[in-house]
C-alpha cells in the first residue's frame, strides 16, 4: 500500500538523500495543520485538503535548499551524497527543535471515511484515497514531463545540459523549479501518509533505505522505473510479512542484488546511462 | 598528515598537564555540596515518551525531597544525559561518573542499553538504578551477580500477568492465536512466555500467525493484511510505545477489531493515544506497574497525578513510577545507612548494603529491591472500557498482581519457573 507513495520519491531521487527529510517535514507539518484545522472547527472529512495544502505550502523551502545544493552540481557524486546527508541530519534536528522528540499523530481522522469491503477483506477508504492520489500524481508527472513545454525543457536539460543552455534555456531557473517540484512531491507524500501512522524523528532516514532499493531496482532517474520499483518493493515486503516474516528486508535486497548483477543500470534505465 | 616528534611531545605534554590540573582541582570534600544524581533519559524515537515519563517521576521526587530539606541536609542536583544507542549511552554514563562525579545514576529503559551499562557500572563501581531495560536473554551473562547495578522488574512480568488473566477469563473462548510483537528479545520472550503459560493452563492453542515488525516500525498495513488472512480468535501483542496506537488504528480500519480478542500486555504505557475511536472495549490492556486512575490510589499518587496533569496536560504512565522509586529508594538507603553509621554521610558500600532489601512507598504502592538487586512492585491490568471522561480507553475493573506472583524468583530461569507452576 505504501508503494503508491514511494513512487513519489523514486521520481526525483537522483542521489538526493534529503528527500527523506522533505517527507518527514511534510508529515510533521501535516499533523500540525490537521490538529489546528480540527481545532478551529473544520469538518473532519475535509482534512485531506488540509494535508495537501500543508504539503504544498512546505514546498517553499525548495528554492533556498536548492541554492545550497547548487554548489555541488558539477562535483563528484560522493559530494552530493555527503551534502544531502548533512541536510538530512540538519533537518532531523530542525524537526526535533520545532516539534520535539515524541511521535506525533492525528488522532482518529484516519477513520472518518470508513471502510470498504472488497472481496472478503476490509480496506480503509483512506488507503484507497492515498493510492488514487499516488496514481494521479504519477499521471500528472507523466503529463507534465511528456506533454508540456516545461517538461520538454526539463527533459532536454537532463539529456544535455550544455546544448540546452546554448539554445537559451535558463538553467538556474529550471534547476530551482525541478528541485522545488521534487520537494513538493516529498512533502505532499509525507503529509498524505500521516493519518495512518505517526510522525517520528527518524522517519526520514528510514524512508531513504527503502527509496534506495526502489531507485536501484527501477533505474536512476526513470519515472517508470520508480513506479515499478516502488511496486516491487511494496509487494515484496507485504508478501514476505504474510508468508515468512523473517525475510522481509532480505527479500528486497536479494532483488536489489539480482538487478545489480543482471541489469546494473536498473530495469528501466535509459540507454545512455 | 604526519605528526613530527616535536608536535607529539608538545601534545602529550599538554595532555598530562591538563590531567594533573584536573587532579589538583578535584573537590576535596565531595560530601558537603549537593548530592549529584545522574539521569539517563531517552529523548528521541520510540523511546522518547518513555524516557520523558521516567524523567518526570525523577524530577518530581527530587523537588519533593529538596523542598523537605534534601537527603541528610544535602540538596539533590540532577545531571540529565540522553539515553540513545548502547555505545553512546555507555560514554555518557562514563561522563556522568568521571566528569560530573555523580553519586548514583538513575535511568535507562532499552534492554540493549541496559545490557551494555550493567558491566560498565560494575567496572566503574558506580551505583546504577535502572528504570527498565531487563529482558531474559543476556542479563544473566552480563550481570551475573551485580554489585552496583540495581535492576527493574523483569520485562516479562506484564506478559506473565496478561497470560494468566487470559487463561483464567477466556479459557475455552479462543483457539487460534496470532502474535504481533517487536522483533527483539523483549517481543520474542513475551510471546514465548505467553505460549508456555497457555500450555501450562492446558489451553490447546493453534498459532496461525507470528509477526515480528522491527522495533519502531510505523507502518503495519502488511502485518494487518496477514492477520486478516489468518483470522485468529485472539491477537497477542506486547507493543509498548507509539507502535501500539498505530497498529490498533490500522487494525481497526481493516475491520480486525470487530470479532477478535486483543491482549495488549503493555499498551497502557501510551494509554492516552489509545483513542476510543479505534481501540475496542473488551480488550485486555496492561499498564505495567502503575495505573493512573486507580480507584484506590494513595494520596501520594493522587498528588503526582494532579501535578502531572496540571503541568503537562497529560495523565502519567508507569515509567514515572520507576523513576520516582529509584530516587525515593536511594534517599531511604542513604538515610538508613547513615543511621547505622552514626549519622555521617555513608560510604558507597554502606549505601549498596542499605539498598538491598529496602522498601519504600512508591506512587503505586510499596516497592522494594530484592537482595539480588531486582525490583518488586505491583502490576495493573484490566479489560478496556469506553465509559469514562476521557477520549481514550481505560480499564474496569482494575486487576492487580504482585511480582511475587508474576516474576521469577532468584536464580531460576523464566521457562523453568513457569513449568514448575501448579495450576
Amino acid at each position: 500500500m505504501a508503494a503508491g507513495l514511494q513512487l513519489v520519491f523514486g521520481v526525483q531521487r537522483i542521489l538526493n538523500l534529503a528527500c527523506g527529510s522533505f517527507y518527514a517535514l511534510g508529515a510533521y507539518a501535516g499533523v500540525s495543520a490537521v490538529t489546528w484545522a480540527l481545532g478551529v472547527g473544520l469538518p473532519a472529512p475535509l482534512f485531506v485538503l488540509v494535508l495537501l495544502a500543508a504539503g504544498l505550502a512546505l514546498a517553499v523551502i525548495g528554492p533556498p535548499v536548492e541554492r545550497i545544493v547548487r554548489t555541488i552540481y558539477e562535483r563528484d557524486e560522493s559530494f552530493q551524497l555527503l551534502l544531502t546527508f548533512a541536510l538530512v541530519l540538519m533537518f532531523e534536528d530542525v524537526i526535533r527543535f520545532v516539534w520535539g522528540t515524541a511521535p506525533h499523530q492525528t488522532g482518529s481522522v484516519y477513520l472518518v471515511y470508513g471502510q470498504l469491503r472488497l472481496g472478503g477483506s476490509t480496506v480503509p477508504v483512506y488507503n484507497l484515497i492515498v493510492i488514487a492520489a499516488g496514481g494521479l500524481i504519477a499521471l500528472g508527472m507523466g503529463w507534465l514531463l511528456a506533454r508540456t513545454r516545461f517538461g520538454r525543457i526539463v527533459r532536454a536539460t537532463a539529456e544535455n545540459r550544455e546544448m540546452a543552455e546554448a539554445l537559451g534555456v535558463d538553467l538556474t531557473r529550471v534547476s530551482v523549479r525541478v528541485f522545488t517540484l521534487g520537494v513538493a512531491l516529498g512533502t505532499v507524500g509525507g503529509a498524505l501518509v500521516i493519518p495512518a501512522t505517526a510522525a517520528t524523528n527518524e522517519m526520514g532516514i528510514e524512508l531513504i533505505v527503502d527509496a534506495f532499493a526502489v531507485v536501484v531496482i527501477g533505474g536512476l532517474g526513470s519515472m517508470r522505473g520508480a513506479f515499478v520499483g516502488a511496486l516491487i518493493v511494496g509487494v515484496l515486503k507485504a508478501g514476505a510479512v504474510a508468508t515468512w516474516p523473517e525475510v522481509e528486508m532480505l527479500a528486497v535486497y536479494v532483488v536489489v542484488i539480482a538487478v545489480l548483477v543482471l541489469r546494473p543500470a536498473g530495469l528501466f534505465a535509459r540507454a545512455t546511462a | 598528515m604526519t605528526t613530527t616528534r616535536r608536535q607529539f611531545l608538545a601534545l602529550t605534554g599538554a595532555a598530562s598537564a591538563a590531567a594533573a590540573w584536573r587532579l589538583d582541582t578535584a573537590p576535596a570534600f565531595a560530601q558537603s555540596g549537593p548530592v549529584k544524581i545522574g539521569v539517563l533519559a531517552a529523548k528521541a524515537g520510540v523511546l522518547a515518551p518513555v524516557g520523558e515519563s521516567g524523567l518526570r517521576g525523577v524530577s518530581w521526587a527530587t523537588d519533593r525531597i529538596n523542598a523537605a530539606g534534601g537527603i541528610l541536609g544535602r540538596k539533590i542536583e540532577l545531571v540529565v544525559e540522553e539515553e540513545s544507542s548502547p555505545k553512546d549511552t555507555v560514554e555518557r554514563f562514563r561522563k556522568l561518573v568521571l566528569s560530573d562525579k555523580v553519586d548514583v545514576v538513575s535511568g535507562a529503559v532499552s534492554t540493549g542499553v541496559g545490557l551494555a551499562l550493567g558491566p560498565v557500572a560494575e567496572e566503574m563501581k558506580a551505583i546504577w538504578l535502572a528504570w527498565d531495560a531487563t529482558t531474559q536473554k543476556g542479563v544473566e551473562e552480563t550481570m551475573p551477580r551485580p554489585r552496583y547495578a540495581f535492576r527493574s522488574t523483569d520485562n516479562e512480568c506484564e506478559a506473565v500477568m496478561a497470560s494468566i488473566l487470559t487463561a483464567k477469563s477466556w479459557k475455552g473462548k479462543f483457539r487460534t492465536v496470532a502474535g504481533i510483537n517487536p522483533d527483539y528479545s523483549y517481543g520474542r520472550d513475551n510471546w514465548a512466555a505467553f505460549l508456555a503459560i497457555m500450555k501450562k493452563y492446558g489451553i490447546d492453542v493453534q498459532v496461525v500467525s507470528e509477526l515480528w515488525p522491527k522495533l519502531g516500525a510505523t507502518d503495519f498495513t502488511a502485518h494487518v493484511a496477514a492477520l486478516q488472512q489468518a483470522k485468529p480468535d485472539l491477537i497477542f501483542s506486547c507493543f509498548w510505545a507509539g507502535d501500539t496506537p498505530i497498529f490498533m488504528k490500522q487494525a481497526h480500519a481493516a475491520g480486525l477489531t470487530a470479532g477478535t480478542r486483543f491482549v495488549l500486555t503493555t499498551g497502557g504505557g501510551v494509554h492516552e493515544s489509545l483513542k476510543k475511536a479505534f481501540t475496542p472495549e473488551g480488550a485486555l490492556l496492561g499498564y505495567n506497574s502503575m495505573y493512573f486512575e486507580h480507584p484506590k490510589a494513595s494520596p501520594l499518587m493522587k498528588d503526582f497525578v494532579r501535578w502531572h496533569q496540571e503541568k503537562f496536560k497529560e495523565w502519567p504512565n508507569y515509567e514515572s513510577d520507576h523513576g520516582y522509586f529509584t530516587i525515593a529508594a536511594y534517599r531511604a538507603a542513604v538515610e538508613r545507612a547513615a543511621k547505622a553509621g552514626g549519622g555521617k554521610w555513608p560510604a558507597q558500600d554502606a549505601v549498596i548494603q542499605a539498598l538491598e532489601g529496602i522498601e519504600v512507598e512508591s506512587l503505586s504502592g510499596p516497592r522494594r529491591f530484592r537482595e539480588d538487586h531486582i525490583m518488586e512492585a505491583t502490576f495493573f491490568q484490566g479489560v478496556t472500557t469506553h465509559r469514562n471522561r476521557h477520549d481514550f480507553v481505560t480499564i474496569d475493573p482494575v486487576e492487580s498482581m504482585g511480582t511475587k506472583q508474576i516474576q521469577k524468583p532468584t536464580g531460576v530461569g523464566l521457562y523453568d519457573w513457569i513449568s514448575s507452576w501448579k495450576v
